[in-house]
């Protein structure tokens, strides 16, 4: 079977031309513990005559000149070079700890880890593997410093990433380039797609991209074969469970009915009444604390189950002298965890091909197709979950008007329309989507000087089509959660784009000076359409029937939307390297854009670093085994931003029409605000090092940056308006460290062993707004000198304890304050609590994030455990705050349990009484009781595997089989009072209702 | 082989010269019309930014917290709600909180309205310099005329929260120094002037565009700004226009007055108006939450947040005048049986109101079938004929004329006794029960007749107006200078 395929494929590949022959090499690659090493490259030099070997380690290559230099290589292993003087060639190939031939991936080119001017991270895909998660940048949490990745809890919804920072006030998420393509996300890749991901930190690496890199860049290549190799069939699946973790404790009813009874009785007491004549219970004690209720329902608990994810890849791989190719196929199947019907299902086809079509032309394509089904949950159940107080149950048989389901009416204890029922909510749901991607790229490279000029034109095409179909049926469990006829929406979203990319890119080598140049141009368009529609009376019954033109022909709703972008780009990229010591690289990129009003910037970079461990003066130390200091300057923009902002074109529509009579006469209203944007500058300069000592067992990079964004888009208020009108205006400073170590070892043959660390410091300021001394958003403020985005408000200092207290304090007499509110630190001492008392409290930035990784192996056995947290990070507590807005929605036990109950109880928590009242909780008035600490710790993912080795089945054996156990995410710990300090916001208001999960899986790899 | 090397070699950088014409990165937004390129030539447009202004009034205006912001500062009318909102309680009773969210509102709602305003006069004007004919000529005249009016009406209403507010003579205006009091008024009246100098004179009902404002509209708003600067002459002059043109007569039925067949009759002068289209589905485009926020606590359609309370003492009030239909049709009570059918549940807590606002109220059989939400399909009203004829009584009373015949039109409609001399506190304790729940009517009417101070408990003259919102005190200066008379 695998002949077979190999040899279709060299069928394909023209099979390769008979060379003179002078003999055939022999022989075995073996590690250091004599293990034979399976996969390894042998390749002769300046020829396409190459092997892999074989599961026993073993190669033959025929047709070896005389005299050739064989290379035998392996990842994570030193290359070694040998002169075929013997027909039979054995070599031992040792550890690579400091990964240096490694090939990295830049930007329209690769180059080796030990030629890089500044910091680049390379994950593999094998890395990715382990980690349960739907979307390839999750399970890159706590992998690499200075990427801070923040996971969604929603199913099939991908991870918040940013780098180095937040230097932008409109969007900080990486530019992805996938095989050449531009994207924002990558959630449409499985995890066994990728080849490799390289993580371009800084300016100088980036610029080569120009106005998208801003946030840094992301390059993923998607699996490639090799050459010379048999087909390798690998199967990798898993099966797994997730439950929700850290699951906010909420307050019962009994607590919750304490609380407000407490706050004022009168105002309340008929609510509980309500609920315990009609649900049970008892009032009949004359403390209102020792009341009894019949329903006390734990609205999480009723929407929560445990879910199943499973995810099964099969891949082939291999390669010829002339061509190598890749096919994989991926099922990937998760269930929400709400007990509803929701879940994710999607299949991803793919596949490589290179191919050496004559000694002057190479051709390619690669492609994913993925397809992806999501039955969607209706996540405003969390929300309403967390809102509602348990003081009614799910199901009452009382509630007559219920249809279908006899679900309970808030309404029957009093409540009007902010509750709902949430598990009604989540079952009367029917939405899904149904996705399609395809991302596919065809090339072909014209070496015009073989080994040193060739010319490489690359067209990549990107297609997502989203369908999206909602129909709710009629059901009645309030008369503000009712549907009184059934509704259909459906929608058709298209994303089209396409890259075209041309390099020419030159090599030579002059004695001890290397010189690299590429010159390039690159064009491209992104467009974007939408249209939905909306019909009621629908007939219900089948999915055949679900057409907006089977309902009512009046009262149809349609939308229509699209965009198109386009950009052109000039780039070139020029190297220098003098006997492996002095290395220098220029970029530059010219780009324009279609979306702004100044078409076209420029974004220069330079780097340099100096191999001082190659100077002879290193070569007598015995300390540094490598020494390599690095520093590089660049400039990057960011197109993120929107092109203008305002109102210059006009607003239509219904919103803008006035009614007359019984319809609307078209209106349109264009009040001008408005202003021109340009993109985001940011300048970045970064200093590095990267040693290696102890043998090399112990590897360090440590960069230092200093990142400012220029012409920041920040959007002020406008006089006498609740809108924004955005202006380049605000200069804002990164500046920070990164470090990652790592030590291997092996003790005797058998045991390997590693520690990895990986720390990032962060300091965000805001150097300038443009003249101003602060400019106040709808949810945070900045000020020159604080970090972006800091929350801003008073400072309570404490809790008024007696009436004694109040009486002396004029600012409790002029605020009728009572005792178990907030007192306020009067910032300027003027014995008043004003706007002028006010200041910043934190922002949602962590100066800290780490990961500690460690791993061991033991013959057949590994081991291996990441962990993630951040530090210094604060968050506001919207959902407590809310509270303004609803006084009797639920509480979260902790505020019960902690609250002010009399003198002495707690001089930081509120009473009961205090937390319904606008001195303490106001949407205006923010105050420090709301901002909590985002600091977190996770064991991130611990993974337990057996390897089975050569197993013989009859005739065939079977090179591998893994079977690996997994928990993903299985603890995490923090203080806010929360469901994750993860948040959606990049603001850091916490409104995250939907809990975090964990994941434990059972794995298996086969190799065959 | 060598030639095709080289042919490629020079064709492709060639090949790629030819795409880089710069017409690639020429591109138009898609999916909106640039402001610059509507066709000020097509006349037939010229209605577009009018109604751009209508929907303005509807979108912002009545934005759910500008109404109890406008109605619970006399003692008739109160939040409703403790456990909800309870700033509003507050501020009802004078405790003003200049950091409550909805004060804030209410400024950025109106000041909104005033923009796009603008902002649609501008366009008018470019609109004008392609007209030809003299009918284009009149439309464009008639179609200021409304804007003005509502741009006037948007000033009337933040002068009555507010007091001195700031004149926007330019949507880019950086000045924020606000006008007095006196100067908004004499502002106001230029707009409303042109208003019934320029429109028509007819009714609302019929206008071509059916509901618009016309010149009657703008007397009587005149006439307000006029009856709260005591200018009783301008009063009389505009109310005996509005009278003796005959156009207008009260609606028999007071209780369908407020529900859906009074929608738009010959009693009203302006309405903000909303529709469902005539279809039990689909689109609405209505004044948001502005009738459900003060819907009763009730099972079934017939329920909505539950604010806005009557007082039992004005309740009182009224059954001791021996009120009849007004009564009844302006209080919903918790535990009945509404004359339509519809059954308001007992009240369930006591520290809600037990009466709610019933002219916002629509019954569940005027309603679309297959409409759910409260009030859809109703229309807000704003300005009626009952209000004019009340205030030439009270005019006549001042300047001279007969109040007697006006005064008594109004309580015959209601089913009460005529009255066969009038006087002043006679016209008050009317217009307090006729529109009660209107616009805080009663409010200002105790303010202008200097009688807040010993009506109003808590009250005090500091008390008369709300304090400019602690978002717009604290981010512009230049609000805190002395009120300019100009």
């Amino acid at each position: 079977m695998k002949k077979r395929i190999l040899s279709v494929l060299l069928d394909l590949a023209g099979v390769a031309r008979a060379r003179a022959a002078p003999k055939t090499v022999i022989g075995v690659v073996l590690d250091q513990s004599n293990q034979p090493v399976i996969g390894a490259s042998v390749q002769v030099n300046g020829t396409t005559t190459g092997a892999v070997t074989d599961f026993d380690g073993n190669y033959e290559l025929k047709n070896v000149p005389d005299n050739a230099v064989i290379t035998f290589s392996y990842i994570g292993m030193k290359t070694k070079e040998v002169k075929a003087t013997d027909t039979t060639i054995n070599v031992t190939l040792e550890d690579d700890l400091q990964k240096l031939d490694e090939v990295v991936v830049i930007g329209y080119g690769a180059a080796k880890a030990k030629d890089l001017t500044s910091p680049i991270t390379v994950v593999k895909g094998e890395e990715l593997l382990s980690v349960p998660a739907t979307s390839p940048m999750a399970a890159m949490q706590g992998k690499v410093a200075g990427v801070n990745v923040v996971n969604s809890g929603t199913p099939g919804s991908g991870p918040r990433v940013s780098i180095r920072g937040t230097g932008s006030f409109t969007n900080s998420s990486p530019l992805y380039v996938v095989d050449g393509m531009f994207y924002d996300d990558i959630n449409f890749l499985n995890n066994s797609d990728i080849q490799e991901m390289s993580v371009l930190k800084d300016a100088s690496a980036a610029a080569i991209y120009g106005v998208r890199a801003a946030n840094g860049v992301v390059i993923i290549t998607t699996k490639k074969g090799k050459r010379n190799q048999n087909a390798k069939i690998t199967y990798n699946g898993y099966v797994g469970v997730q439950s929700a973790t850290n699951v906010l404790k909420m307050a019962n009813s009994q607590q919750y009915a304490t609380m407000l009874l407490e706050a004022n009785y009168d105002a309340y007491v008929s609510t509980m009444k309500a609920s315990i004549d009609r649900y049970g219970g008892s009032y009949a004690d004359a403390d209102f604390h020792n009341w009894t209720y019949g329903a006390n329902t734990d609205w999480y608990n009723e929407l929560l189950r445990k879910a199943v994810i499973t995810n099964h890849s099969l891949g082939i791989s291999g390669g010829s002298e002339k061509a190598v190719y890749s096919l994989g196929v991926s099922y990937l199947y998760q269930d929400g965890i709400m007990d509803a019907d929701n879940n994710y299902k999607r299949m991803n086809f793919r596949a490589a091909v290179d191919y050496d079509a004559t000694s002057w032309l190479k051709v390619g394509f690669n492609g994913v197709f993925s397809n992806s089904t999501q039955i969607l949950p209706n996540n405003s159940a969390w929300k309403e979950a967390f809102n509602a107080p348990s003081i009614y149950p799910v199901y009452d048989e009382n509630n007559v008007e219920a249809t279908p389901e006899k679900f309970a009416s808030p309404a029957s204890v009093g409540f009007t329309s902010n509750f709902y029922n949430p598990v009604a909510t989540a079952q009367y749901n029917n939405s899904r989507n149904e996705n399609y991607q395809v991302l596919s790229n065809f090339y072909a490279q014209f070496n015009i000087l073989p080994e040193k000029l060739n010319f490489k034109t690359s067209y990549s095409y990107d297609y997502t089509g989203t369908r999206g179909r909602t129909y709710i049926k009629p059901y009645y469990v309030s008369s503000w959660q009712q549907k009184s006829v059934s509704e259909l929406t459906k929608s058709t979203t298209n994303y089209y784009n396409y890259i075209w990319d041309n390099t020419l890119t030159y090599n030579d080598r002059f004695g001890d000076h290397k010189v690299g140049a590429m010159l390039g141009y690159s064009m491209r368009q992104q467009q974007y359409r939408y249209m939905w529609g909306k019909a009621s009376n629908v007939p219900e019954g089948k999915d055949e029937y679900l057409y907006l033109s089977q309902g009512d022909a009046d009262g149809v709703t349609l939308g229509d939307d699209g965009y198109c972008y386009r950009g052109q780009s000039y780039f070139a990229r020029l190297n220098y390297d003098y006997a492996g010591k002095y290395l220098l690289m220029f970029t530059m990129r010219a780009d324009g854009s279609s979306k702004y009003q100044e078409k076209w910037g420029s974004f220069p970079s330079v780097g340099a670093s100096w191999v001082m461990s190659q100077e002879s003066f290193m070569q007598d130390q015995k300390v540094l085994d490598y020494l390599k200091l690095r520093a590089s300057w660049g400039r990057l923009g960011n197109d993120h931003v929107a092109a203008s902002d305002g109102f210059a074109s006009i607003s239509t529509g219904n919103s803008a029409s006035g009614v007359f009579g019984n319809t609307t006469i078209p209106g349109f209203q264009n009040t001008s605000y408005f202003s021109y944007l340009k993109w985001e500058l940011v300048d970045e300069t970064n200093v590095g090092v990267n040693f290696s000592t102890l043998n090399n067992r112990l590897n360090v990079d440590l960069d230092w940056y200093y990142r400012m964004t220029k012409r920041a888009v920040i959007s002020p208020r406008l006089p006498f308006s609740n809108d924004v009108l955005a202006g380049n205006y605000g200069e804002i400073l990164n500046t920070g460290f990164d470090i990652s170590a790592n030590w291997s070892d092996r003790i005797g043959n058998d045991f390997k062993y590693s520690i990895g660390l990986n720390l990032s410091f962060l300091k965000n300021e805001v150097k300038d707004l443009g003249g101003t001394a602060y400019v106040k958003g709808g949810k945070t403020i900045n000020m020159v000198g604080e970090e972006m985005n800091s929350f801003y408000g008073f400072k309570v200092v404490g809790v008024y304890q007696n009436d004694a207290e109040c009486a002396a304090d004029p600012v409790a007499v002029a605020n009728g304050l009572v005792p178990g509110d907030f007192k306020y630190e009067d910032v300027n001492k003027d014995g008043v609590i004003d706007g002028n008392d006010r200041q910043t409290l934190g922002a949602y930035i962590p100066n800290l994030t780490y990961g500690l990784n460690f791993g061991l192996s033991w013959k057949n056995l590994d081991f291996e455990l990441t962990t993630y947290g951040q530090a210094g990070a604060q968050m506001y507590n919207r959902k407590r705050a809310l509270r303004y807005s609803q006084s009797n929605f639920n509480f979260d036990e902790a505020q019960y349990t902690n609250r002010w109950t009399g003198e002495g109880s707690t001089n930081e928590h509120p009473s009961a009484a205090a937390l319904v009242k606008g001195w303490n909780v106001s949407d205006q008035k923010v105050n420090s009781y709301f901002v909590e600490s985002a600091d977190y710790f996770r064991i991130q993912n611990i993974t337990l595997a057996y390897n089975f080795r050569n197993i013989k089945m009859g005739n065939y054996t079977l090179p591998g089989i893994r079977v690996s156990v997994t928990a993903d995410r299985p603890f995490t710990t923090f203080k806010a009072n929360a469901f994750t300090p993860e948040l959606s916001d990049a603001e850091g208001w916490d409104v995250e209702v939907y809990p975090l999960t964990s994941t434990y899986t059972l794995g298996v790899q086969i190799d065959f | 082989m060598n030639i095709l090397k080289k042919a490629l070699l020079y064709a492709l950088p060639a090949m790629l010269l030819a795409t880089t014409s710069c017409d690639f990165l020429d591109k138009e937004p898609e999916n909106s019309v640039p402001e610059n390129s509507v066709d000020f030539t097509n006349l037939d447009n010229m209605y577009m930014p009018v109604s751009g202004v209508y929907a303005k009034l509807r979108t912002g205006g009545m934005h759910w917290v500008i109404w109890p912001l406008s109605i619970i500062r006399d003692d008739d009318v109160w939040s409703g709600r403790v456990d909800d909102q309870a700033t509003l309680v507050d501020m009802g009773n004078y405790n003003y909180d200049n950091s409550f969210w909805g004060l804030n509102e209410m400024w950025n709602q109106y000041y909104g309205m005033i923009k796009v305003a603008n902002a649609a006069l501008e366009s008018l004007d470019s609109y004008a310099e392609n007209i030809k004919s003299d009918a284009d000529m009149k439309n464009y005249y008639t179609y200021c005329g409304e804007v003005r009016f509502l741009r006037a009406y948007a000033y009337y209403r933040l002068v009555q929260g507010f007091g001195a507010v700031t004149i926007l003579r330019s949507n880019s205006q950086t000045d924020m120094t606000r006008s007095t009091i006196d100067a908004v008024n004499r502002y106001m009246l230029e707009d409303l002037e042109y208003g019934y100098t320029n429109m028509p004179l007819i009714r609302p009902n019929e206008s071509n565009h059916f509901g618009a404002v016309t010149a009657y509209s703008a007397m009587a708003l005149a006439a307000k700004v006029y009856l709260n600067m005591g200018n009783y002459a301008k009063v009389k002059e505009l109310t005996d226009k509005i009278i003796s043109s005959k156009k207008f007569e009260l609606y028999d039925d007071y209780y369908n007055l407020f529900k859906i067949p009074g929608k738009l009759c010959n009693e009203s002068l302006f309405e903000c108006q909303c529709t469902d289209f005539g279809n039990g589905s689909g689109d609405m485009v209505d004044a948001d939450q502005w009738f459900v926020f003060q819907g009763p606590a009730n099972n079934g359609n017939i329920s909505g947040w539950g604010f806005i309370g009557l007082y039992k003492e004005f309740r009182d009030w009224a059954a001791a005048r021996g009120e009849g239909i007004r009564a009844t049709t302006s209080f919903l009570l918790a535990g009945s049986t509404t004359p339509s059918g519809d059954v308001i549940r007992p009240l369930q807590n006591p520290t809600q109101t037990d009466c709610w606002n019933g002219k916002a109220y629509t019954p569940s059989h005027q309603l679309t079938e297959g409409r759910t939400k409260y009030g859809s399909n109703n229309n807000v009203r704003i300005l009626r004929y009952a209000d004019v004829l009340l205030m030439n009584a009270e005019a006549c009373l001042e300047v001279g004329g007969d109040a007697v015949t006006p005064f008594n039109l109004v309580r015959t409609r209601a089913g009460m006794p005529t009255l066969s001399t009038v006087t002043i506190d006679n016209i008050l304790d009317e217009r307090r029960m006729e529109l009660c729940c209107e616009w805080g009517e009663r409010y200002n009417d105790l303010i202008r007749r200097g009688k807040a101070a010993s009506t109003l408990k808590g009250w005090d003259a500091s008390k008369t107006y709300y304090p400019i919102p602690f978002e717009q005190s604290s981010n512009i200066p230049s609000l805190a200078n002395e009120p300019k008379d100009e």
